[in-house]
């Protein structure tokens, strides 16, 4: 038996640090510093191929290498929940790899691994939201070609990003645009979201705490520091709204939080619930403390 | 230099290679006035409207525009940014082929607005009735709106191509071969449109065709090339009524008459 094989954390044997080697991170870093010089600019970087198929946060995960340290308390969400597919397999895989401390409970962690949130829970100073993004060009199905996309960026001309939401209203009577609801970073970039609801778009605005984006098909990394304003695209008559269902979740009977629409029965009855678990818990200890 | 020009071009040259794209053309144009391009296919046409519209880089020669607060303007030596700002305000292109000037998945509102909201309209019930407005001056029915081009017919699809191109209030247009591939009686339609709303906005115009009818009916001024080269302008008249040069006499000679 070798030395290597006698030790009980193999796998922080095979591994560096968060998986990456040394250089690749600092090539991340790299990217990470310039993105958030230019605050909404995408950063061409190169991705590397990761132990997980594409559209899984390949992009996350890099940026999240590229950060973490080792004193640092991760979470990681997927769709706001701690303990779907995509949050456990990311998070076990940083235990593993970083054998860093991880947490559910959104005020405690340093760093937060997202896909398709904002947590609930006012983000602080100090504190990196990293989020997994599909697609970073908000232009991409309105014009196909990235040369004339990144001309477009460069000279800032969003008539077009406008046409879309003009189609939204035309069609539909009002902005119908969910999710990846275009924004508008530090009054010159127009930014892709990542399809967080647009529901979460007011929580990116003047936030405390540092916003990394991160997409590793698409080669592309782009940053929002805080403290930066951030605005949805509207209409002086068709202003921008944050909407959710008009629920309240019947686990915790919060009103002000993002809700998942579940059906419960083979009839269709449909029931609400927090889309964060986190926020969803706090919720429901502090409503027993109050009935004690 | 004159003073009160519109817009100038200077001995522009244009190579593909070994072959003459366009050589040594200049032509001016007053505010209001339509200039005619004529000549026969692969004799340069568009691509000295190409030129000119800053579409193409040329080889040699000056492009000067005099814009809206009398500077002039030099397209050769300004910067990308500032040469798209005009192009969607102060000048406008119109396809031969509508599928290239108009975006077909998207409806003919949205398709006037577009200029609209590129130059920073940003209330949709203005940029509506701005839409619904320009749709009724170019003779589609105003309750097409909401539909795409594509379920529009050619004639309407042109139409609705030169409504998106006059919605900002250009002083020049450029066309190329605004009614190739209509037939007779739509070209005829459009031809009287284009003839009212020139007239009417007092926009001038660069019409590029073979078609010498269109000029006959729509230009002010004529010039005539032949493999890359201008070999004769003047008035329209004067050039369709007693054409000098001998290509230009062929030309003219052509002419099917019924």
């Amino acid at each position: 038996m070798n030395e290597m094989s006698k030790n009980e954390n193999l796998d922080i044997q095979i591994y560096n640090f968060a998986y990456l080697d040394e250089n690749t991170k600092r090539m991340i870093r790299r990217a990470l510093l310039k993105a958030l010089c230019i605050p909404g600019y995408q950063v061409p970087f190169s991705s590397r191929e990761m132990p997980m198929p594409y559209g899984w946060g390949t992009g996350g995960i890099q940026v999240t290498s590229a950060c973490l340290i080792p004193k640092d308390i991760l979470k990681v969400i997927d769709q706001g929940a701690d303990d779907t597919t995509n949050a456990v397999s990311i998070r076990k895989f940083f235990q593993k790899t970083a054998n860093v401390a991880v947490t559910e409970k959104t005020s405690d962690a340093s760093l937060i691994q997202t896909r398709h949130r904002i947590p609930e829970t006012k983000l602080k100073e100090k504190q990196i939201l990293v989020y997994q993004v599909p697609i970073p060009e908000p232009l991409r199905f309105l014009e196909p070609r990235e040369t004339e996309t990144r001309k477009m960026h460069a000279l800032s001309e969003y008539g077009l990003m406008y046409v879309k939401l003009y189609e939204d209203i035309a069609k539909h009577g009002h902005i119908e645009t969910a999710y990846a609801y275009p924004v508008k970073t530090n009054g010159n970039y127009v930014t892709d979201p990542s399809p967080i609801p647009k529901f979460d778009n007011p929580k990116m605005n003047n936030s405390p705490a540092i916003q990394l984006f991160g997409a590793g098909r698409e080669q592309r990394i782009y940053a929002i520091p805080p403290y930066t304003n951030v605005k949805s695209l509207d209409f002086e008559d068709y202003p921008f709204e944050a909407m959710k269902a008009n629920f309240k979740c019947s686990i915790c009977g919060s009103s002000d939080s993002y809700l998942d629409e579940i059906i419960v029965s083979d009839d269709g009855k449909r029931s609400y619930i927090c889309s964060d678990t986190d926020y969803c818990k706090e919720q429901t200890k502090l409503n027993s403390k109050k009935e004690d | 230099m004159k003073q009160n020009f519109l817009f100038q071009a200077s001995n522009i040259s244009k190579y593909y290679g070994q072959n003459i794209g366009c050589k040594n053309v200049s032509l001016d144009i007053n505010p209001g006035e339509v200039l005619g391009i004529v000549g026969e296919s692969g004799s340069g046409k568009s691509t000295l409207l190409n030129c000119i519209y800053g579409n193409l880089e040329v080889d040699e020669g000056d492009i000067f525009l005099n814009d809206k607060s009398k500077t002039i303007l030099n397209f050769t030596k300004i910067s990308e940014p500032k040469l798209r700002l005009i192009q969607r305000s102060d000048l406008a292109f119109v396809h031969q082929n509508p599928r290239d000037g108009l975006r077909m998945n998207i409806s003919a509102g949205g398709n006037i607005g577009e200029r609209l909201m590129a130059i920073g309209h940003r209330n949709y019930g203005e940029i509506r009735e701005i839409a619904a407005n320009w749709l009724e001056k170019v003779e589609i029915d105003v309750s097409r709106i909401d539909d795409k081009p594509s379920t529009f017919s050619g004639g309407m699809q042109q139409r609705l191509q030169i409504a998106r191109n006059l919605v900002t209030r250009p002083r020049l247009i450029f066309m190329d071969e605004p009614t190739g591939g209509l037939d007779v009686s739509v070209q005829a339609k459009i031809l009287d449109l284009l003839r009212n709303l020139v007239r009417e906005l007092g926009i001038a115009a660069v019409i590029v065709t073979h078609d010498l009818a269109v000029v006959r009916l729509l230009a002010d001024r004529i010039i005539v090339m032949q493999n890359g080269n201008v070999i004769e302008a003047g008035l329209c008249d004067q050039v369709l009524d007693d054409p000098q040069h001998k290509y230009s006499q062929l030309l003219v000679s052509s002419v099917l008459q019924v």
